[in-house]
């Protein structure tokens, strides 16, 4: 709460909030992620899904259209996932940035399908984090999350996943549990499980995998 | 080997088969009986009340998926055939819910696990609610009628080694188990039961009574969310439902009007309870959403010297009850064991982790084996269940208050799963809980569940069985429907589904659903023609 001062907004995370309206609110309550995101929402935060995101940078498939994330959203999810896949993304850089980059298309999928419910705690819990008031008072995460090292990453999962209030469990459960089903449960990854698929001889069996 | 698919053959033949998404116009149409649900409840109402004559109206919010669609894939099954695409929760959000949603429900997505209601909870039911009609000599034709529907049978094939662990655990330790009845006819033993039964082996809803209702000129309409029953003075006048876009999750702005003499509510524990709500049906007694009962469940994982695959074979095939009701019916809860089959996309979101132990444990998967215990939930005054409530949108979430009587349990049943899996040679164990390591000695295992904090979140939990909320019982001033399932305060209204039970039933329900939708349905049929 007295670290105001290191606060180092970027343009895209709406420093201009009044921040009284969310120091005079409890820090850690389900009530106060509502106010992140209704006064987000209100001021015109960015709550709009990325659409299709030029083929720069990171993203090598514009021909994906975000359904539910946003663009600061591609951001947290771009310095998160080296903390919680890391150690299974290819080393080469193209690689592993294709396979960020496939990942966050994959969650994007799955919450598309998660419904409206669910969408709006985890638009929640996303503006929470992308917000440069809360992301430093709440995640006590100081850098921008386009700057977050791995190791920053790591140590505010770490702090979410050992801290004894129940609300940070649960958002370390959810920004953990969508990134490991999208990377873990695709295809290219499950060598990483040892799994080996379906078993071959009931693919070229069964009538629903022929004539693809 | 099932290789005709009796639901391209059926939709050639000209049943009448609507998906939502087609509809373009708001539509009004009447059958004898509108059935709101496809799953256990539904399908055995519809194809009993087709049978008998009765026009009938099977209304399903998920879409209609098949053999086509069935393709062993983890990622694009959990999208599609689960409720809020596999991510439904407790309101609290600390108990994951697995419920099917589409056609067939969640038998379409089940494990396969057929048990009978255990005597000791019909007998109880009996006592505690009046329900004596529902004893076991008089339940037994039920069971044996929907045993036969379903093709269910003690699985004959051995064990795969991931249930094999719970059997030779077991047996070191003196403890009973079984074989587990299972619903299928032919099948390959792939272990794909979760993500839709690519052989079409399984006999759900989907491929037994639903056909059965259609091959009997019922009307299925899919992607068609049931919004509103409408009353017109004591009586249920109309369904108000809303079609789906062909996403399944976008309303298209479509409605459909069902006029009916009768409704027969089986939207599942949480939907039905939901709709009830939604559509102030007189409740006097301010029963409806109360008594949720959902065998929580928590789970340990080990690794084992040997290759387990627990990804292949029939996935749920050895369980034990020694402990279930050891305690007697209504002392501190009882805990069923089982084995979950673990793919990588439900393993990685189960145990808990990221970085480095994540994908640690994630390549130890091929030697892994998973025990869950079932707790009994709603035989004790301190296991009161949860309550469905609505949110402001309309839809239903349900609030599950884990009480201290239910964590005794949890943690008497860490150290059951821990003992099990050691005594069958495991090399470390880990529970399911955020600050859980993996334990190499029974005796660090036990120290550590003496000692973790039993807290939600903390504690992972699970609970694929919903329950309760629309509980049956001869008091109306403490249940909603009456033995036979009917509303005790609209003449024109039933509920078919796992929402009657009026506590959970101490094993897997699918069975319990399909045999007492049987017995009401005909009873049901019998009513309306005459």
């Amino acid at each position: 709460m007295n670290d105001q001062s290191e606060v180092r907004s970027t343009s895209s995370d709406c420093a201009n909030l009044d921040r009284r309206s969310f120091l005079k609110t409890g820090l850690g309550g389900a009530i106060f992620l509502g106010t992140v995101s209704a006064t987000a929402g209100l001021s015109g935060c960015s709550s709009t899904p990325a659409g299709r995101v030029s083929a720069v940078g990171t993203r090598m498939d514009a021909s994906y259209e975000f359904r539910f994330l946003t663009a600061d959203d591609i951001q947290l999810f771009e310095a998160l996932l080296p903390a919680i896949v890391g150690p299974g993304l290819p080393e080469q850089p193209q690689a592993r940035r294709i396979a960020i980059a496939g990942t966050i298309e994959r969650i994007d999928a799955g919450i598309h399908n998660f419904g409206p419910a669910n969408q709006k705690e985890l638009r929640r819990l996303f503006d929470l984090l992308n917000f440069g008031l809360t992301r430093v008072t709440i995640a006590r995460v100081w850098s921008s999350w386009p700057k977050v090292t791995t190791e920053e990453a790591d140590a505010f999962l770490e702090r979410w996943r050992t801290s004894g209030i129940g609300l940070f469990n649960n958002g370390y459960i959810a920004l953990t549990k969508i990134s490991n089903v999208a990377f873990y449960g695709y295809e290219d990854f499950w060598h990483l499980s040892g799994y080996p698929g379906p078993p071959q001889w009931a693919v070229d069996a069964l009538p629903q995998f022929q004539n693809a | 080997m099932q290789l005709k698919d009796r639901i391209a053959q059926g939709l050639e033949s000209g049943w009448k088969v609507t998906d939502g998404a087609t509809l373009t116009e708001n539509r009004t149409l009447e059958a004898d009986v509108v059935v709101i649900g496809t799953g256990a409840g539904g399908g055995t109402t519809a194809e009993i009340l087709a049978k008998s004559g009765l026009s009938v109206i099977l209304v399903e919010e998920g879409r209609l998926y098949y053999q086509k669609d069935f393709k062993m894939d983890e990622l694009s099954a959990y999208a599609s055939l689960y409720q809020e695409g596999m991510s439904r929760v407790t309101k609290d959000g600390a108990i994951a819910v697995l419920q099917g949603r589409c056609v067939g429900g969640s038998t379409t997505v089940n494990w396969t696990s057929s048990f009978r209601t255990p005597d000791a909870t019909l007998n109880y039911w009996a006592e505690r609610f009046g329900l004596d009609a529902l004893a076991p000599d008089a339940m037994a034709p039920w069971f044996d009628g929907r045993e036969q529907r379903h093709n269910m049978e003690p699985w004959a094939v051995k064990p795969n080694v991931n249930n094999d662990i719970l059997r030779q655990g077991c047996d070191q330790l003196g403890y009973s188990w079984q074989v587990i009845p299972r619903n299928v006819k032919g099948c390959w033993n792939l272990g794909y039961c979760g993500v839709g039964c690519p052989t079409n082996a399984k006999q759900g809803a989907l491929l037994t009574t639903v056909p059965g209702a259609l091959d009997n000129d019922a009307h299925l309409i899919h992607g068609l969310r049931a919004d509103k029953l409408v009353m017109n003075q004591d009586r249920i006048d109309h369904l108000q439902a809303s079609a789906m876009a062909a996403d399944g999750i976008t309303p298209s702005g479509i409605t459909v009007t069902l006029k009916a003499r009768h409704f027969v509510a089986a939207a599942s524990a949480i939907g039905t309870p939901g709709l009830l709500l939604r559509s102030d049906i007189p409740d006097p007694h301010n029963r409806i959403g109360k008594r949720s009962f959902i065998h929580p469940v928590n789970a340990c994982v080990a690794e084992m010297p040997e290759k387990v695959e627990p990804f292949y074979g029939a996935p749920q095939s050895i369980y034990s009850d020694h402990f279930n009701f050891s305690g007697g019916v209504d002392g501190p809860v009882g805990y069923k064991l089982e084995v979950p089959p673990l793919h990588p996309a439900m393993s990685s979101g189960v145990i808990p982790g990221h970085g480095d132990t994540q994908i640690n444990t994630m390549a130890r998967l091929p030697w892994m084996n998973s025990v869950i215990a079932l707790l009994r939930d709603g035989f004790h005054p301190d296991s009161p269940g949860g309550t469905i409530g609505l949110r402001d949108d309309g839809s239903p979430y349900l609030d599950y208050p884990v009480t201290d009587y239910l964590w005794d349990g949890l943690r008497r049943a860490f150290h059951t799963m821990a003992e099990i899996q050691f005594a069958a040679g495991a090399k470390r164990v880990r529970l399911m809980h955020l600050d859980s390591d993996w334990y190499t000695t029974l005796a660090d295992a036990k120290a550590a569940i003496d000692q973790l904090p039993m807290e939600l979140h903390r504690v992972r939990l699970f609970t694929a069985h919903q329950m309760g909320g629309c509980g049956m019982g001869a008091n109306p001033e403490e249940s909603v429907v009456n033995g036979f399932g009917e509303h005790h305060h609209v003449g024109n209204l039933s509920v078919h589904d796992a929402s009657i039970f009026p506590t959970s039933i101490g094993a897997n329900p699918q069975l319990s659903v399909y045999a007492l939708s049987a017995r009401n349905s005909t009873r049901l049929a019998n009513r309306l023609k005459t």
